[in-house]
Formats: C-alpha cells, sequence, structure tokens
C-alpha cells in the first residue's frame, strides 16, 4: 500500500477514491448537524440535494443550463475557429510566429475579469459580450498552445514529408494535423474547462439568464442550499464534458498508443 | 563524371565568434547504384553532409549535383531513412506506404496497391499491414521506414544510422535484410554509422570521415577486398578482421585528435 511511485491493486483504488468522498461527505453533514455553524452559512449534504432538485421543479433551472452550455460552446468553438488555423501557421511559418507573438503574450496575461467593463461598455449587455468575454480567455491561450503542440511535431517527420515530394500545404494536412492531433484535443479539454469559469463571471456581472445568473440572484435572499446546488451543477457539467472528451480521445488514439 | 556528386561541399553553422564548422571542402563521386558508407567518429558532421546531400542542410559553399543536375532543398530524388521517428504513429504499416505513394505521379490505385503490396513482401512484413507502429517491434518500425522510403522511388537512398537505436541481434538481422533488400532494388545509397562491422558488411565503399569538421581521411573499396557476396559469417574471416582493426585504428587516431575550431 505504501510501495513508492508503484501502481496499486484497481478495486483498492476505486475504494479509496470513495472512501474520500464518504469522509468529506460525512464531515460536512457532521458540522453541519453540530450546530456550530449556521443552517445559514452550512447546509447539510441532503439539503443541497434537495435544493438541487428544488431548481428544476420550482424554477426553470434546465432552461438556465441549456444557456450556459449553449454559451460555453458557441464561444468556445468560436475560439477553436479561428485559433487552431493561426496556431498551426504561427507554428509552421516563423514570420507569421514572430508577428503575432508578442502581441498575444500580451492579451493573454491581463485578467479577463477586468476586461468585463470594457466588453460591457463595448458589446452591451446582451449574449455578445458574454461571447466576447469567453473568447478573450480561451482564445489567446489556445493559439499558443496549438502552436506549441504543432512546434513538438518531429523536424523527422516534416522532413519525411518534403523527401516523398509533397509541398507545403499536404505537409500540413497529411503530416503536421495527424501528428499534432491527439495534444490539441487534449488542450482543447483544458480549455473548454476554463471557458467555464469565466462563464460564470459574465452572467454574475451582467445577465437575467445562465447558472451564473441562478446562483447570484438566489443569493440575495440567502438561499444557501440553492447557490451550493447551483455550483455542483456546474461541478457535474465539467466531469462529464471531461469524462467525454477523454473518451474520444481514448477512442481515436489508443489503438495508435497516443 | 559520376552520378551522384559532392562538389566542394563545406557548412558552418553559426556566425562570428559561435561558428562550429561540421564540414570542410569534401568532394567525392558516388556510382549509381553502389552502397556507399560514411564512416566516422560521432558528431563529426558526416550526418550534416548527408543532410546537405538530402538538401536538408543547404552547403555554406559547394554544390550537389546528380547526373550533372544541381540540387537544391529536399525532393523526391533523394529518400531519407532516420535513426528514430521513422514510422508516423498515426498510419498503419500500409499507410505508412500508401502515404508516400499518394504523392508521386502517374500512378492509377491498382499500381499503388501493387506497390504497396510488394515492399511490404520486400521488407517482410506481410501480414502486419494493418498493424499501428506501437503494436510492433523497433526493428519492424525501420523496416516500415525502409519500405515508405522506397515507395517513393527515389534516385538516392540516405541512411543515417538507421539502426543505431535497435539491439544487437535485431540490428545483424536487419544488416542482413538491408544487403538483400539493397540487391532487389539497386539503389544508390548512403548509409552513415559509426559501427566498423556494420560499414564493412553493408559498403562497396567506406569514406572514413576525420573528427569535425568533417573531411575525408580514407576512402576503401570494400568490393575489392572482400567481393560483392556479403554475410554475418564473414565478420570472422582473415580479410575482414583485418580491415576491421585497419579502420578501428583510423578511428582512434581521429578521436584521440583535438577538434579543430575555426580560427
Amino acid at each position: 500500500m505504501w510501495a513508492f511511485r508503484k501502481p496499486i491493486p484497481r478495486r483498492l483504488e476505486v475504494f479509496l477514491g470513495l472512501a474520500g468522498l464518504f469522509v468529506f461527505l460525512a464531515a460536512w453533514q457532521g458540522l453541519a448537524m453540530s450546530g456550530a455553524v449556521r443552517e445559514q452559512f452550512l447546509p447539510s449534504p441532503w439539503a443541497v440535494v434537495e435544493a438541487f432538485f428544488r431548481l428544476f421543479t420550482e424554477r426553470d433551472f434546465g432552461a438556465d443550463i441549456v444557456i450556459s452550455v449553449g454559451r460555453v460552446w458557441y464561444a468556445f468553438l468560436l475560439a477553436v475557429v479561428v485559433a487552431l488555423p493561426l496556431g498551426l501557421l504561427m507554428a509552421c511559418y516563423r514570420s507569421i510566429g514572430a508577428f503575432f507573438e508578442p502581441f498575444i503574450d500580451f492579451v493573454r496575461y491581463l485578467p479577463v475579469p477586468a476586461l468585463v467593463p470594457l466588453l460591457i461598455i463595448w458589446f452591451g449587455v446582451g449574449e455578445a459580450s458574454k461571447i466576447a468575454v469567453l473568447f478573450m480567455g480561451t482564445f489567446f491561450q489556445l493559439v499558443l498552445l496549438i502552436a506549441d503542440d504543432t512546434k513538438r511535431v518531429p523536424s523527422e517527420y516534416i522532413e519525411s514529408g518534403f523527401t516523398f515530394g509533397a509541398n507545403q500545404w499536404q505537409i500540413m494536412r497529411d503530416i503536421v494535423i495527424p501528428a499534432a492531433l491527439p495534444n490539441i484535443v487534449d488542450n482543447l479539454r483544458i480549455t473548454l474547462g476554463w471557458c467555464w469559469t469565466y462563464l460564470i463571471i459574465a452572467e454574475i456581472v451582467a445577465a437575467s439568464s445562465g447558472i451564473g445568473h441562478v446562483i447570484w440572484a438566489l443569493r440575495r435572499f440567502v438561499k444557501t442550499p440553492e447557490v451550493m446546488a447551483g455550483i455542483v451543477a456546474i461541478g457535474i457539467i465539467g466531469l462529464l464534458t471531461d469524462q467525454a472528451f477523454r473518451y474520444l480521445h481514448r477512442r481515436a488514439f489508443a489503438k495508435q498508443g497516443r | 563524371m559520376t552520378y551522384l556528386n559532392i562538389e566542394q561541399v563545406a557548412k558552418t553553422f553559426g556566425e562570428g565568434d559561435d561558428a562550429v564548422e561540421a564540414v570542410t571542402a569534401v568532394s567525392l563521386g558516388i556510382e549509381q547504384g553502389s552502397f556507399v558508407v560514411f564512416l566516422g567518429p560521432s558528431g563529426c558532421g558526416k550526418t550534416t553532409l548527408m543532410r546537405i546531400v538530402g538538401g536538408l542542410e543547404s552547403p555554406s559553399t559547394g554544390t550537389i549535383k546528380l547526373h550533372g543536375e544541381t540540387l537544391g532543398g529536399p525532393d523526391r530524388r533523394r529518400g531519407m531513412v532516420f535513426q528514430s521517428y521513422a514510422a508516423f504513429p498515426w498510419l498503419t504499416v500500409e499507410g505508412n506506404i500508401r502515404l508516400a505513394l499518394r504523392y508521386r505521379p502517374g500512378l492509377d490505385r491498382l499500381e499503388r496497391s501493387h506497390i504497396a503490396r510488394t515492399l511490404i513482401a520486400l521488407v517482410g512484413l506481410s501480414g502486419f499491414e494493418k498493424s499501428y507502429p506501437n503494436q510492433i517491434s523497433g526493428g519492424m518500425r525501420q523496416r516500415v521506414a525502409i519500405a515508405r522510403t522506397l515507395a517513393s522511388d527515389p534516385d538516392v537512398l540516405l541512411m543515417d544510422e538507421p539502426f543505431g537505436a535497435l539491439d544487437a541481434l535485431t540490428r545483424e538481422h536487419l544488416q542482413t535484410q538491408l544487403l538483400r533488400i539493397h540487391r532487389e532494388a539497386a539503389k544508390t545509397t548512403i548509409f552513415v554509422t559509426h559501427d566498423v562491422d556494420e560499414a564493412l558488411l553493408l559498403a562497396d565503399r567506406v569514406i572514413v570521415f576525420s573528427s569535425r569538421p568533417a573531411r575525408i581521411v580514407e576512402d576503401m573499396d570494400v568490393t575489392l577486398k572482400l567481393g560483392h557476396e556479403r554475410g554475418q559469417d564473414m565478420r570472422d574471416t582473415p580479410e575482414f578482421i583485418a580491415l576491421r582493426r585497419h579502420l578501428q585504428d583510423r578511428l582512434r587516431a581521429e578521436y584521440a585528435t583535438p577538434e579543430r575550431h575555426v580560427a
């Protein structure tokens, strides 16, 4: 059980994972029941579960989830559509990389919440400003990640391509992209997670719908169980998306040992 | 004029105080269909010279000529087998070979299939067409790379220590296979190695290079001394042992020489 950097039996691994979760929930439940903390601050886990279902029955939380998920994917796909070709070109043509890198590095370090007021001035409080916040938060990171993945393609692959008589465009399509794809998919998965962070910020600041808006609105009535249930909902959506990405990655690349 | 000519080729990397001379004024003519081994100490610049022949590195001075025509950047006339990163992991054995065929003009579907099958058989990989590189051994992956390079039907085959990362037995096996493949495909080949036995076993001609910057210190006609037919069992013959000792002494002398730097 204490072997240094050695695997443990699969069953023990599953057991420990469940035990960790259980201990956390038990400690939470114990603390809530002890009366040491007021219920307004710390409702019991069960109260949160009840609140979770109340969100769906008493208000239309399903619609808010759909709206939030829609915003995340809309902005994420927009970022991917621009970042993918740009990242590939930046990595393959040094002149394009040299042109964009300093600017992107600068924007990348701007904290997205600081941009929210500006984006609201530019795009108003409608959907556009939310998409803009998410786009700003993911696009600039994603471009550099994709460029890095592309640069890590061994130069032998590309040189082989030239000796086959392939042109630059064919090498990009037939060699560079397939070689970098597993790492790119991994980075898409990670970046999609960041989208959620920025979405909640955007929805808290200015929105009349979405998960972030619901959490913020319920806060005003100190409905702590509902607030916590909203947070749990984000966690569940994130977990499911992440697992879906991992599943696709395995389906596509496991056979190739990548 | 011979088939492939290296004319007064020199290469210096970097500039000013950081300049490193890798190859110094090498001239060499190579006959069509011959198997030439570049032998030299590690890091001596023999790989750089071969990459210049392949168009993957441009010479600081000098030219490479094929059939009298001056060559530039990489193209289908010069195929390259690398030491590692040989087969593309996202393609099957057959897919790797078909990729190189895709860029060859004037082949219809039937011809492509036929060539792919022939080459897979030539390198002894029949039955593994649908395997991915990670499902086969390192030696088999190197054979995929050889077949793939032959698929683009280059005039010159360049091999950069292709068996350098393999274990001794696999290496011997592949050397024997390469002898057979060279007999059948009859490609003009330049093979880079620092392994004396490998050089003597494979080469029609061994070019021995100095330590950096690379310069030719010996040009040995091996066919003259060992004949055309080669095999692993030759390693113990008196002729082979004598040549091995001679070449080893040559290389030792080069290791003893301190690197000459650009002034």
